[in-house]
């Protein structure tokens, strides 16, 4: 297959991808840096940390993918990339499709302005235009659960309220991808259930899931299959309750090695 | 890029909307801020000082004083932007330029309210109607243009440096008194005994050709000179293209550095 091919909705490739991070605390704040394109070189040195190496990866439209991973194995530097928020260094990452992301609970609000502003907000970041989020606003607003709160500015909001806003919005983008960084676990159960019904709708549909999470339980709820990352490289792909075996495997030899 | 054009006027409208929310005034001071200014450097440079004798010195001054104004704070406003909105850069995918772009955007609001109403007032008092004010639009554009191509370069040079605010800052003090806005050029004593010193003031300084153009129109009712409008239109362009260049270049490790 040449490896151009344009994706299908819902499809997400990863080849080869490989990405490190520079954590030197004025990495990119130097005049060096700036003049050395601010920290593009992808070179291993000490201060270099590898959060992705030659990570490949096929997802097809529909499938439902866990990633599980120590801290640091790169879960959440796995979803960014797929959304197209930092780049590789090597490889390649596509996703077909519209991709909508959930990583950071409070990302792409703004405090002083109220859930109603903020659909619209979220909306055209997404590339939504005005008649495309009036038609969505009245079901995003019930499926939220904010009542009159939806009028108020959202540094009033807990971090519950802000939640249901958040995922309320992005359930209904018509995403063909959706990424989501372990912020399902904050809601309380209703809510939770009702997203991920909401959620199994869109995949019922050809919208590929990828959550990332270290709520295990939450992962075989709702995946199918799951990827262990460790040290930025796969080290597991296939069934849930293998893949959920291997990752503790992986947490037990940690305890056992700091004991 | 099109399918954007909402993100765009959603984050004009939104800085717009907090510029000046919660005041009593409002919108009102897009228009109190410069003329106090006004008032107060008319006292200054045209009473106190007495720089040099020129008629209607108010309005003289307020023309420069706008385009000045415009400039510094689509400058500074865009160096902060990108950093102000981080959480919007870490959210999603999205043409990352339409940040600064709506910056500037919003200064341009400004411009357009306070040159409006000293032109108006201009008109007024000095009778300076002539067909050169077809060429206002022209300038503004041309301006406009320009400082979204310097706001591309600052504002993502800032994010991964961030002492380029400062440098501004400390640049934009002594180019306003280089700046021809409260004196003409060709009358000051010292530079019309060496000429080329005039020659530099007014165009070396990118800012100059913009205000001595749109003066020599409103204020005036002159030709604004066909240099200075092909200046403009330059001066745009290169902006544009140098400042695209570099966003373009530099912008994928944003959501890093933010």
């Amino acid at each position: 297959m040449s490896p151009r091919t344009p994706l299908v909705p819902g499809e997400i490739l990863l080849e080869h991808a490989t990405r490190s991070f520079d954590v030197r605390a004025d990495a990119a704040g130097t005049l060096r840096g700036l003049f050395s394109r601010a920290g593009v070189s992808a070179e291993l040195t000490p201060e270099r940390i590898p959060a992705l190496l030659d990570v490949s990866l096929r997802i097809g439209p529909g499938e439902t993918v866990g990633i599980v991973g120590r801290n640091g194995a790169g879960k959440t530097s796995t979803l960014k990339v797929l959304a197209g928020i930092i780049p590789l260094h090597h490889g390649r990452a596509a996703c077909g499709g519209r991709v909508v992301s959930l990583l950071e609970l409070a990302a792409g609000f703004s405090r002083d302005f109220s859930g109603r502003e903020n659909i619209y907000l979220q909306g055209a970041l997404y590339g939504f235009n005005r008649n495309e989020i009036d038609a969505r606003l009245p079901d995003i607003i019930e499926f939220s659960e904010l009542g009159h709160f939806i009028e108020v500015p959202i540094r009033t909001y807990s971090q519950g309220m802000l939640l249901r806003l958040g995922f309320s919005i992005a359930v209904h983008l018509d995403a063909d991808v959706m990424l989501i960084d372990e912020v399902l676990a904050v809601g309380d159960e209703g809510f939770q259930g009702k997203c991920l019904v909401r959620i199994a709708d869109r995949i019922g549909a050809g919208a590929t899931l990828v959550l990332v999470s270290h709520d295990l339980s939450a992962i075989e709820r709702a995946c199918r299959r799951v990827v262990v990352l460790d040290h930025g490289r796969v080290v597991f792909d296939g069934e849930v309750a293998a893949g959920l075996e291997r990752y503790r495997t992986l947490v037990r030899t940690e305890t056992e090695a700091t004991l | 890029m099109l399918a954007y054009r909402f993100l765009f006027t959603q984050l004009v409208r939104r800085e717009l909307r907090q510029k000046y929310k919660g005041s009593a005034l409002g919108v009102v001071w897009y228009l109190v801020n410069p003329l106090v200014m006004m008032g107060a450097y008319t006292l200054m440079f045209g009473a106190i000082l007495k720089v040099q004798n020129i008629p209607d010195y108010p309005l003289f001054l307020m023309v420069g004083l706008a385009v000045w104004s415009f400039f510094q704070a689509s400058l500074t406003a865009a160096a902060d932007s990108l950093i102000l909105q981080g959480s919007l850069v870490r959210k999603a995918r999205f043409p990352r330029e339409a940040i600064p772009a709506a910056t500037v955007t919003v200064q341009a609001v400004t411009l357009c309210a306070v040159l409006a109403l000293v032109t108006v007032i201009t008109l007024a008092i000095r009778g300076t109607w002539t067909p050169w004010l077809a060429l206002v639009p022209v300038f503004l554009v041309a301006l406009y243009l320009f400082l979204l191509g310097l706001a591309l370069a600052v504002s993502v040079l800032h994010a991964y440096f961030r002492d380029v605010l400062p440098i501004i800052q400390a640049g934009l003090l002594p180019l306003f008194f280089l700046t021809p806005i409260y004196f003409n050029t060709g009358h000051l004593g010292y530079v019309e005994r060496h000429p080329w010193i005039a020659t530099v003031l007014n165009w070396v300084n990118p800012v100059a050709p913009f205000i001595e153009g749109l003066r020599a129109i409103i204020y005036a009712g002159a030709a604004p000179g066909v240099g200075r409008v092909l200046y403009g239109v330059l001066a745009a362009a290169v902006a544009l293209l140098v400042g695209r260049t570099l966003f373009l270049r530099m912008q994928g490790e944003l959501a890093v550095v933010l």
